[in-house]
């Protein structure tokens, strides 16, 4: 049981990931916390899966203009139009 | 409708949305070439399917949702191809910061970055460190992983599209952010920190 109970790095930081992708079962969660409470690196790795998740979905809100002519664009694309 | 007429709608469609169309590709993909492949691609799409652009709904509405479609095949081409044919079972290779125990390489465990502010993404030196280690990234996990940044869709479904097992795809992600997360300490949070301290140090010195 209490073998159980305790696992790997690499099994918590899967669940981390599992649990906002498709969610825990009550062990899971259970194991995952028991982990966390006991491994500070796991812990900052779930505190930054969270913060790279906002990361990547704010960055495409991000504003850069693309460096090319739109008009070249629509010159090429009347082109292959005209093929 | 003549061959003739649709070229000319086309056409100015082209004249009217090439604009919007590449600017908003190119703010979700970054890529320049592809934000102009892909908006080609859009017109070329709807020229051939013109038949089946309905009057009443706004042509811009059209060639978006047209061209979202191109992104998500994009990158599901991305994700598939380096396996062709074999899609039930991914590898997972490449970076592993786990020991044979599966516990944490000392100098891989995840450190305190002692930030969470996405205001980090109006600094551009972040910005770029970012895009650095989502280039640096397997072609595979960066496609899984900007697919799940780009739909809003749950997990499950995503995996479905890849044609994958729910449990393939969250090993696939998992397995992306272990490598992006560690890029980011290095070349970021860990960098920041050592700046700091040395100007502390440099400050008790003087």
């Amino acid at each position: 049981m209490t073998n159980n109970m305790f696992f790997s790095c690499l099994k918590a930081t899967e669940l981390v990931e599992k649990k906002q992708i498709a969610g825990l079962s009550c062990k899971e969660k259970l194991q995952l916390g028991l982990h966390k409470a006991m491994c500070g690196a796991c812990k900052n790795y779930e505190r930054q899966s969270l913060f790279i998740d906002v990361l990547l979905y704010e960055r495409e809100k991000d504003h850069q203009q693309p460096h090319i002519n739109p008009l070249e664009l629509q010159q090429r694309i009347k082109k292959r139009l005209a093929k | 409708m003549t061959h003739g007429k649709k070229k000319a709608i086309i056409l100015q469609w082209v004249e009217d949305y090439t604009e919007d169309l590449l600017n908003w590709v190119y703010q979700k993909t970054s890529n320049q070439v592809l934000a102009e492949d892909l908006t080609q691609d859009t017109f070329l799409a709807a020229f051939q399917q013109i038949d089946r652009f309905r009057k009443d709904s706004s042509p811009k509405t059209w060639l978006f949702a047209i061209l979202k479609h191109k992104i998500i095949d994009y990158y599901r081409g991305q994700f598939k191809n380096p396996i062709k044919g074999r899609i039930e079972h991914v590898r997972i290779e490449g970076f592993h910061p786990f020991n044979a125990d599966e516990k944490w390489i000392s100098h891989n465990a995840p450190v305190d970055w002692e930030s969470n502010d996405q205001y980090l993404l109006n600094n551009p030196d972040f910005l770029k460190i970012l895009g650095y280690c989502m280039d640096s990234l397997p072609t595979k996990w960066r496609a899984a992983l900007e697919l799940k940044y780009f739909t809003v869709k749950k997990g499950v479904d995503i995996s479905q599209e890849l044609g994958i097992t729910a449990s393939n795809y969250w090993q696939v992600i998992h397995r992306a952010k272990l490598q992006l997360r560690n890029c980011l300490e290095t070349n970021w949070f860990k960098k920041r920190k050592d700046n700091e301290d040395d100007k502390q140090h440099v400050f008790f010195l003087s």
